[in-house]
């Protein structure tokens, strides 16, 4: 049955448009309950029984929820308690029309088999097609749409020989009351879940949206109001609103900046500072939002202070907020852009990891929950089991903020686990860094190659043979996914052949199936200190795809011809077969090349590989390449407990570079070759050129010390740092080089075609071009980059969406963000173990001044690639023996005087005076400043054990 | 036009006919033909209608699109009609053959819908001098079985009635630009009073006596032909003349005369039965192109 759907829309020009769509109704459209016997269908989904947990309804039942329901009660339907719910079709489309991550949610449910949730696509149902009528709303329409659903399922399982009743949730009087004239059962959520016994803590989930009423709060309006979107889009438009992105700030909460976002150009935003309770108004880190500007007379700047919203009563009265802004105000530093958020585009509200605030009173039912992100503010949460998560993590979701409440409304989602479990610790890492960890669907496991898997004779005329080659892997210890495999061999015309070969993994992942959109969403492995998050399903990362040693194994094969002066003579791109002779790790490698009595065709390789690697990074220095340095540090792991033992900075061999120099070779051969073949649409990497204001801290620093760097090119800098050294003070140059590498803007990739080739130079290496090449186990980059390489040498097909540079930019942004996501969880999981290994220990070591504040000092101890704040000030009188000095940077007190780079005993254990919020604490040994230092723990160093309980004195100056 | 072989005596015949005012297909004078009238037939556009006297076939559909006012009418909304002339219609109308045609039709009737009573186009406007509806006429023949100026304004006038522009509401930013607002409900429309639209009524000169809604074989018997575009009320708001031959003063007023009659009467049939057909209403059993 044909019928036809017209609905009127706006076009962006301004015109109006019909629009026009034909809509078939079927009369084949199933039940999907396992106790009908007039649908002749072929599987159902609904159970037999479903008994009933709610003491509302006796009969064994099943759930039809609203559009409402699901968008903002997801978190009841999640949970193993809530079992066969039929889905209609209306709401689905509302839900996906309304919010994407709903939709996405519920996706995800509807995929879990053991849920029992049935689709019913009602609007294509003969029977409970609605069409709207005159005068109705399209809501009105939808809701009488899922009555009409309701009321059918109830009729039409009525015929059955078992008896099955049909509820509505919904949280709308009217539209239960309507249900209710039509006799369908229908509850509010909140009714249904309060009468489940069995699962008390459902009602904990129950989402907040409908409290903003006079019973809460004293109906004092704290907040602003938000403008309707639709003020705010004319106001956009008109150019009195700008619209961007909302950034707390991590030291105030108090403080916020919007980047504002102008037409596409992300990069070169503009941002606009945010101050005080009435210009945040509300908005969440993360949000877009819509700001005016303030006049320029109400602009001020960022307060130097440091502030945690510790106020430990609850919504007490936010005028003395005044108190807390004014220091900023005298402040003479320049005035920034200043404005307040009038309205709220979209909110991004995601679920927060964090504990609980502990209540002064033991009963209550609503408590406050401290997320362990700092830009997020605490969420107000209502919960009956307060004592029970005490100590542990938990996940909490906001459902609301209302203009008279302080906090926002939220609900409790999950509980983690205890607080300073290494596994919860490293799960909250994971949540509130956005790194998919889940493991991987069965959809995606549907695509990897069947076991036992073996070359074909196919494959085999397809590839080069290269089994008959010496080649061998160098990696770092413990690597199972090894992605590349050298080898290197003299030509009978007196040139070298040289090959790096990098695991093809685009021959097992295909484009666009499920096992692909899963790697291109993950973008990369992320590695913490224990725990290694694959992007693709171990099978190919550690055995199929690893170049392991004496295996035939699909490699993607670059070989050079180069001269005894490594000059590139010839090179030649091929998919290939390799059979590793050997996997090292670089203290392996090293021994080969440098035990003389080696003869061996692999140690000869290597010594070949060595020396044309240090030619190649002498050609590349020369050319202005940067050595930069970043303290990095390897744990020992404790192989019973999992905790670490000791720390170790990681060494550097000269097996290292030979393998990175060849790899850089490889990118930067392979980024020409698909450049050259795709101007528009190859994927590159690319790192701009800071601008030179960025290196004005170096700059300073090293004039202090008699040294004038020039900042103009990569090149002039990098002639600088070598010459920047000092004989007494070895660490200088280093520490120079550290703060070097935090001057450094973040290298991107980028779609070629979307950018200038002059902007493609990627400033660190040096190199006009680039992109990577040779670790597709854990980049997508480099599986994108492999499929163009492979349509280039004609070995593979290409495919739409690789062509397209719209659609390879928009990869490469989500690539640019599971990158850095994925660094900064490896750097919060350092952290961790860091403060893990210090748990019980007071130690004294070695430390380098990085940053002369003036309040504090931050110091870099290189033993263990940690840095610390010594605060010098008592927080609450701002006093102390220091002095600051802007001039030449120092903290003077009495004969005492501390530089940037200044040699300093630190003390370092935890502090443990909050439970919740444990914490790494330095304390100065060395130089001794009376009433200030600390007396060492232990002269020689040894590992001191502190009484479990006992607490360290906070600071030894308060005692006195 | 298509152009039929008359013999001699079948003209005479056709003639003597008239002049005894009984036509070959037993009409008298001054009656129509049967007609079939359909609305609401093209479902993407904002009105339509459709129809069929004996084999002329027309459609009619009107799209409604936004645009700027004529300078020299900045308080009001416009019409603009456009004929097609099928070339299944006939095969002369192949490439440009229709072409002089259908502007003899579009500017008969643009100038039948050009003065103020017929149409209240100032509804039409939504802001003086930067928007208004432009309700774009378009004209398809289908099928030529003579009398097409008729059949095709009489379509025009049921697809106008058929016809529902979307209510929009405008609201002025702050920088003085306008922005339309939208509602969302697709019955929240406006419709168009058609009751003082002309009507074309040709009527065709045949010997000494003339005739109303004349058939192919009539027309092809006829010297000179005169379409008067009448309302209701029995206003002429247009007139041309057509054919070879010369009219003379006397039997020109008779004509006119005629076309006002007949006119008056077909414009309040017309009406009574779009009227009929609306109420019908959902439980229309729709015809389409099929029936």
């Amino acid at each position: 049955m044909l019928r036809i759907k017209t609905f009127i829309k706006k076009t962006k020009k301004g015109g109006v448009l019909k629009v026009v769509r034909e809509h078939y109704l079927r009369d084949d459209i199933y039940c999907g309950s396992e106790i009908c016997s007039q649908c002749r269908q072929e599987k159902t989904v609904l159970q037999r029984t479903a008994p009933s947990l709610s003491s509302l309804v006796s009969q064994s039942h099943y759930i039809i929820p609203d559009t409402n329901v699901v968008l903002h009660q997801m978190d009841i339907l999640e949970d193993i308690a809530i079992k066969n719910v039929i889905i209609l079709q209306t709401v689905i489309q509302e839900v996906k029309h309304r919010s994407v991550p709903a939709y996405k949610k519920l996706k995800d449910v509807l995929s879990n088999s053991s849920k029992y949730f049935y689709v019913f696509t009602n609007e294509h149902h003969k029977d409970t097609y609605v069409e709207r009528e005159p005068g109705e709303t399209s809501n009105d329409r939808n809701d009488r749409a899922i009555r009409l659903a309701a009321q059918w399922y109830q009729q039409h399982l009525s015929n059955a020989q078992q008896h099955m009743e049909v509820i509505l949730l919904t949280d709308d009087a009217e539209n239960k009351a309507k249900a209710r004239q039509m006799n369908i059962v229908s509850f509010t959520v909140s009714e249904y879940v309060k009468s489940i016994e069995a699962y008390p803590d459902l009602v904990d989930r129950l989402a907040k949206c409908n409290v903003d009423g006079p019973s809460e709060g004293d109906g004092k309006f704290k907040f602003p109001e938000h403008l309707p979107l639709s003020a705010v889009q004319r106001g956009i438009k008109s150019g009195r609103f700008l619209q961007g992105k909302y950034q707390a700030s991590r030291e105030n909460y108090l403080e916020a900046t919007v980047y504002l976002t102008s037409g596409n150009d992300d990069e070169s935003a503009n941002t606009v500072f945010l101050q005080g309770y009435e210009s945040l108004n509300r908005a969440v880190n993360d949000d877009i939002v819509a700001i005016e500007m303030l006049p320029e007379s109400k602009w001020t700047c960022p307060s130097s202070l440091i502030l945690e919203d510790s106020e430990e009563k609850e919504d007490t009265e936010i005028d003395n907020q005044e108190d807390v802004v004014k220091p900023a105000k005298k402040t003479v530093s320049p005035k920034q852009p200043t404005g307040r958020v009038v309205g709220i585009i979209k909110r991004n509200w995601r679920q927060y990891c964090g504990i609980l605030q502990s209540s002064i009173i033991k009963q209550a039912t609503r408590h406050l929950f401290v997320p362990a992100e700092r830009r997020i503010p605490k969420v107000r949460i209502e919960t009956r089991q307060a004592a029970s998560l005490q100590g542990q993590r938990i996940v909490v979701a906001i459902d609301s903020w209302p203009r008279n409440s302080r906090y926002p409304h939220g609900h409790f989602v999950k509980r983690l686990g205890e607080i300073g479990d290494k596994v919860i610790e490293n799960e909250v890492l994971l949540l509130e860094h956005d790194v998919p960890h889940c493991k991987f669907s069965e959809a995606v496991l549907s695509f990897l190659p069947k076991l036992p898997w073996s070359i074909t004779e196919e494959d085999e005329k397809k590839r080069r043979d290269l089994r008959h080659i010496d080649v061998c892997s160098v990696d770092p210890p413990g690597c199972t996914d090894i992605d590349d495999a050298l080898h290197c061999h003299k030509l009978d015309n007196g040139n070298f052949e040289v090959g790096v070969h990098i695991a093809d993994v685009s021959h097992f992942i295909r484009p666009g199936n499920a096992l692909d959109q899963e790697a291109a969403s993950r973008g990369t492995t992320v590695y913490l200190t224990d725990q290694r998050i694959d992007m693709v399903p171990e099978l190919l990362s550690s055995n199929l795809c690893s170049l392991r040693s004496e295996v035939d194994r699909f490699a993607f094969s670059v070989l050079w011809e180069v001269t005894e002066d490594a000059d590139v003579v010839d090179v030649k791109f091929m998919k290939s077969i390799i059979k590793s002779r050997a996997s090292f790790t670089y203290a392996e490698a090293q021994m080969a090349i440098d035990d003389k009595k080696r003869k061996d065709k692999i140690a000869k390789s290597l010594r070949h590989l060595n020396r044309l690697a240090k030619i190649l990074k002498q050609r590349r220095t020369d050319q202005g390449a940067l050595t930069l340095a970043s303290p990095e540090i390897r744990f020992y792991i404790d192989s019973e407990t999992h905790d670490p033992i000791d720390v170790e900075t990681k060494q550097l061999r000269d097996t290292n570079s030979m393998v990175e120099e060849f790899m850089l070779l490889a990118n930067t051969t392979v980024a020409n070759k698909i450049h050259q073949e795709f101007p528009d649409c190859a994927l590159l990497r690319r790192h701009p050129a800071p601008p030179a204001s960025n290196f004005d801290p170096v700059v300073q620093v090293a004039q202090a010390k008699g040294f004038a760097m020039n900042v103009n090119t990569g090149k002039l800098l990098a002639d600088s740092l070598n010459k920047a050294v000092i004989k007494k003070h070895a660490y200088f140059n280093t520490m120079l080089r550290i703060l070097t590498t935090r001057c450094m803007m973040q290298a991107l990739y980028f779609s070629s075609g979307t950018l200038p080739y002059e902007d493609y130079v990627h400033y660190g290496l040096a190199s006009p071009i680039y992109t990577h090449f040779t670790s597709p186990i854990r980049r997508y980059s480099d599986i994108i980059v492999h499929r163009l390489l492979a349509v280039a040498i004609n070995a593979d097909t290409s495919y739409p969406q690789l062509l397209d540079k719209r659609k390879t930019q928009a990869l490469c942004n989500n690539l640019n963000y599971r990158h850095k996501m994925g660094q900064y969880a490896g750097r919060a999981s350092v952290a961790l173990h860091t403060q893990i290994f210090f748990k019980d220990k007071i130690l004294d070591e070695e430390g380098y001044i990085l940053f002369v504040r003036k309040n504090a000092l931050q110091v870099l101890i290189p033993r263990y690639g940690l840095e610390g704040t010594i605060y010098l000030r008592d927080n609450k009188t701002s006093q102390g023996p220091f002095s600051f000095s802007e001039e030449d940077g120092s903290q003077t007190a009495e004969k005492v005087v501390l530089h940037v780079f200044d040699k300093v005993i630190v003390q370092i254990s935890i502090d443990k005076s909050n439970i919740q919020h444990q914490k790494l604490q330095l304390k100065l040994v060395e130089p001794v400043v009376p009433g200030f230092s600390v007396t060492p723990a232990q002269k020689n160093g040894q590992v001191l054990q502190s009484a479990g309980v006992e607490q360290p004195p906070k600071k030894k100056s308060k005692t006195k | 036009m298509a152009q039929i072989s008359l013999s001699e005596a079948e003209r005479t015949f056709i003639i003597h006919g008239i002049q005894d005012n009984c036509r070959s297909d037993g009409r008298s004078c001054e009656d129509y033909r049967h007609m079939d009238l359909e609305t609401d037939v093209v479902s993407n556009t904002s009105g339509s209608a459709r129809i069929r006297l004996a084999n002329t076939d027309v459609l009619v559909g009107i799209k409604a699109e936004i645009g700027v006012p004529l300078p020299e009418r900045p308080s009001e909304g416009r019409l603009e009609f456009f004929v097609d002339c099928s070339a299944n219609a006939t095969p002369e109308f192949e490439g440009r053959g229709g072409e002089g045609l259908a502007l003899d039709i579009s500017n008969t009737l643009s100038k039948a819908y050009d003065n103020p009573s017929s149409l209240d186009l100032e509804s039409l406007c939504i802001l003086p001098k930067e928007q208004c509806w432009i309700l774009y006429v378009d004209i398809l023949l289908l099928e030529c079985g003579g009398n097409l100026f008729d059949v095709a304004s009489f379509a025009v006038k049921a697809a106008l009635h058929n016809t529902c522009i979307p209510n929009v509401s405008l609201h002025r930013g702050e920088d003085g630009e306008t922005q339309l607002d939208l509602s969302d409900d697709p019955f929240d429309v406006k419709r168009l009073d058609i009751k003082q639209t002309p009507s074309i009524v040709t009527v065709s000169k045949i010997g000494h006596y003339h005739i109303v809604d004349a058939s192919m074989t009539e027309e092809e018997c006829c010297l000179a032909r005169l379409m008067v575009g009448i309302t209701e009320e029995g206003t002429v708001t247009a007139m041309r003349k057509s054919g070879l031959g010369s009219l003379h003063p006397d039997s020109l007023y008779e004509m006119i005369e005629t076309g006002k009659k007949v006119g008056k009467d077909i414009n309040k049939t017309l009406y009574k039965r779009l009227l009929e057909e609306e109420k019908l209403g959902q439980n229309k059993r729709k015809v389409g192109f099929l029936g």
